[in-house]
């Protein structure tokens, strides 16, 4: 990702998108919108002054919605380019508000809130169109209850749980289990407001609030505005500390989940959705139990699923592995339905087909390997672009030159050309890059130093 | 006749045809959607069957 930032041949457009397209292979012409940051690349450090002082939170997309971030924000740590972005659906002075707080923290004077999109027209000979895919949405599957049973993952979301510098720094706690702790956490906060607020009332009155409230309790100050508010916010600290206790009793025995079930071709390989195999769900569904067994050897990981697809360089002895040091279980079967302990714990319905029995067992956390959908860009691009679209909505290509689009000069390589893998996504990236080049040749064009040596 | 090349999407395709290429010679535009390049690889830990890092 440096590399592309610093190689002088590499003009890097972030955060833009490609508006319209017009001309042919050879003579391409796009006109590209710069969208507007809010933020001045040239003089933003990244330094994240902004970011630390901005009032408003917004659930972070790059973390799949498990954490928070700013309504100013870098999209990941070490995200390239690496300026920041106004997000303006939440930014207090985008709605209206007054606010210009990231304004006077940063030290680069690099926000303006004045900035415009910008329209770019760029002239090309070819396209790579390297568009990715879209994680399926699980909740159009109600038996897995992916959005009522909170314990139930798609496999991003447990991915970016395993990452060091994700939500829950690589710890395995389960999304019920946060919950609880956010709870704890705001009502700390809202008992300790409601402690500065007695205490002021202590001082003003020279009386403890215990003595003052029973006092009060007998009928001692009728009629008397101030005390009774006192009281009101006395009886409102007691109902919080009500409330605590109980969740404070529960987070004594949290402990990270080390039972982990992985449920495949949720979306893929299933006729109501893609009946397509997405092709590295197996494999994807195999290193995160490896790695959770990493984070804690204590951890066990069973995998339901019709079979296991490991095909590729390593990924079959990468299996075995699984099995015979990383405490990794296969068992046949399509789960049928999800439902909740009381517990929290999701609990998988599913028909063991070797026994040829219907079974539950409980889990501390179920995790989805959701299918590979095409992206939601897939479509109007492709209008853009004038090429065609698959029957699953991936882009078309030609059986013979894989790589090619229904339009000369344009290319697909990657998830947008159908579910892959990351080295299987390089090699085509790789490819393309090779086929744009032979059309540029074959065009005659004047190309560059080197191809002009060559013809 | 244009020499340039324009790539749309900068995950880990878009950004190995855009160091191909510009290692090439050839002039790469690379646009990218979010803020940031990187795509879902950048939100991957481990990769498989070697458990490289992602990034």
């Amino acid at each position: 990702m440096l590399d592309v930032g610093r190689h002088s041949n590499i003009e890097l457009l972030a955060y833009s998108e490609v508006e319209n397209i017009s001309g042919e292979a050879g003579n391409f012409l796009a006109t590209v919108r710069k969208k507007a940051r809010y933020v001045d690349e040239d003089k933003c450090t990244g330094c994240g002054n902004c970011a630390a002082k901005c009032p408003t939170t917004v659930p972070d997309a790059f973390n799949e919605g498990l954490s928070n971030r700013k309504a100013i924000y870098s999209w990941f740590a070490q995200g390239i380019p690496s300026t920041f972005t106004i997000d303006t659906d939440y930014c207090r002075h985008f709605q209206g508000k007054k606010c210009g707080i990231c304004q006077k923290s940063c030290q680069a004077d690099a926000i303006n809130f004045e900035q415009e999109d910008r329209l770019l027209e760029l002239e090309v000979g070819a396209i790579i169109v390297a568009t990715g895919y879209k994680v399926f949405d699980p909740t159009r599957i109600p038996e897995y209850r992916y959005n009522q049973i909170p314990n139930v993952l798609t496999s991003m979301e447990f991915e970016r749980m395993l990452g060091a510098s994700g939500p829950t720094e690589g710890h395995l706690e389960r999304p019920s289990d946060r919950r609880i702790k956010n709870q704890i956490q705001d009502l700390e906060k809202k008992l300790q407001k409601a402690e500065k607020s007695l205490g002021k009332f202590e001082d003003e009155y020279q009386q403890d609030t215990e003595t003052f409230y029973s006092e009060y309790k007998q009928d001692n100050y009728p009629e008397d505005k101030e005390r009774k508010k006192w009281a009101d916010k006395y009886e409102e600290y007691l109902g919080l500390k009500e409330t605590l206790r109980p969740l404070l009793e529960q987070a004594e025995n949290f402990k990270d989940a080390s039972k982990l079930a992985f449920i495949q071709c949720v979306g893929s390989r299933d006729k109501r959705f893609f009946p397509f195999c997405s092709g590295y769900c197996c494999m994807h569904s195999i290193k995160e139990a490896i790695i959770a067994h990493e984070h804690d050897p204590e951890t066990t990981s069973t995998i339901f699923g019709m079979d296991i697809r490991a095909v590729g360089k390593g990924f079959e002895e990468y299996k075995i592995r699984s099995q015979n040091s990383s405490n990794v279980f296969y068992k046949r079967a399509r789960v049928a339905e999800i439902t909740e302990s009381p517990n929290k714990n999701p609990v998988l319905t599913y028909e063991d087909t070797k026994e040829q029995k219907v079974k539950s067992e409980e889990f501390e956390l179920v995790i989805l390997a959701t299918a590979c959908e095409p992206s939601s860009s897939t479509k109007p691009l492709a209008e853009i672009l004038g090429i065609e679209i698959n029957e699953f909505g991936f882009f078309q290509t030609d059986h013979k030159n894989p790589l090619d689009s229904t339009k000369p000069g344009i290319f697909i390589c990657g998830c947008a050309n159908d579910p892959m893998d990351i080295p299987e996504s390089v090699a085509q990236a790789s490819s393309a890059s090779s086929r744009a080049v032979q059309v540029l040749t074959s065009l005659g064009g004047s190309g560059s130093d080197r191809v002009s040596k060559a013809s | 006749m244009n020499k340039d090349i324009l790539i749309i999407g900068g995950g880990i395709a878009g950004i190995q045809s855009a160091l191909d290429l510009a290692e090439m010679n050839y002039k790469v535009y690379l646009v990218e959607s979010l803020p940031s390049i990187g795509g879902k690889m950048a939100q991957l830990d481990k990769t498989f069957p070697t458990n490289d890092c992602a990034i």
